[in-house]
């Protein structure tokens, strides 16, 4: 799969997790800045198999509440608790990471995905030191951005 | 008869929403009872009667596979219907599970999915009988 396929990928699967999952519609904007990270809610998930590698998830902080709202099926999405709300970023993440590698590797493949952890925002700037990432993808919402980052080790 | 439910999973935004499914399923529930890991799903295994186990595969502790391998070793749960949700994608380890009796279920779900495999895996019939249209 090339760079480029492994981008919509990243993309497609990055969006059908947000709206089935979260019931949240996204918009690709390839061109917009990366998200300000001090201002956003992380999440980390690696994972070994044919390749190794990790996934970065931002969300907007401001974006989460109604993302684990919609989750939980909470009528004031102002009562998810912050651990409820982290909670919803990890099993995201968990989800989007499930789909994209076999998505990319094929069926047959068998990965080991890690537990989700969230991070903070210099923790995310100490893994984008490594490097590019493989593939990114930016995302909108009606509140908020969503940025993920797949880093791939040869 | 209403059905007894145990839901193993180690994201409690997830067993809420399995939960939320459940209750919008029209499917006629009992109890619901709820553990984070495998070793915690045999403990309620142990304590209560259940009629059906839910179970995601990737979890601390006791992963969702060894539960239900220790179920099957066991004459009083060896038998009770068990539906993994989770993101596996590997065709190998879902073969193990579909080869241990259990249904299989994609993350991300839609509650009508869970919903007609718990009927068919139930033998419950009426599939268009109310619940999430």
């Amino acid at each position: 799969m090339t760079a480029e396929q492994i981008k919509e990928t990243l993309y497609k699967v990055a969006g059908e997790v947000l709206e089935k999952l979260a019931f949240i519609f996204s918009f690709p904007e390839e061109e917009r800045e990366p998200m300000d990270y001090s201002d956003a809610v992380i999440a980390r998930v690696s994972f070994t198999g044919p390749f190794k590698g990790t996934l970065l998830m931002a969300v907007s902080k401001e974006a989460l509440p109604e993302i684990a709202g919609n989750m939980l099926g909470l009528e004031d999405n102002s009562d998810a608790a912050a651990e409820q709300q982290y909670d919803a970023l990890k099993e995201l993440i968990n989800v989007i990471c499930g789909n994209l590698l076999p998505a990319i590797a094929g069926k047959q493949t068998v990965f080991n995905v890690e537990a989700p952890h969230i991070i903070s925002s210099d923790e995310m700037m100490n893994s984008r030191g490594a490097g590019q990432p493989s593939s990114a993808a930016k995302l909108d919402m009606d509140d908020g951005q969503c940025d993920l980052m797949l880093y791939i080790e040869n | 008869m209403a059905i007894n439910v145990l839901i193993v999973d180690d994201s409690g935004v997830m067993r809420a929403m399995i939960l939320k499914s459940l209750n919008m399923s029209g499917l006629p529930l009992g109890d619901t009872h709820q553990a984070a890991n495998g070793q915690e799903g045999l403990d309620v295994l142990n304590q209560n009667w259940v009629d059906l186990v839910i179970a995601d595969i990737n979890m601390p502790v006791m992963n969702g596979e060894e539960m239900i391998e220790c179920m099957k070793q066991k004459p009083e749960t060896k038998d009770i219907p068990i539906v993994v949700i989770s993101t596996e994608g590997s065709e190998k380890r879902l073969e193990r599970l579909r080869q241990k009796g259990a249904a299989f279920i994609h993350k991300p779900f839609s509650p009508e999915l869970i919903r007609d495999t718990i009927r068919n895996l139930m033998g419950l019939g009426g599939a268009d009988d109310g619940g999430a249209d």
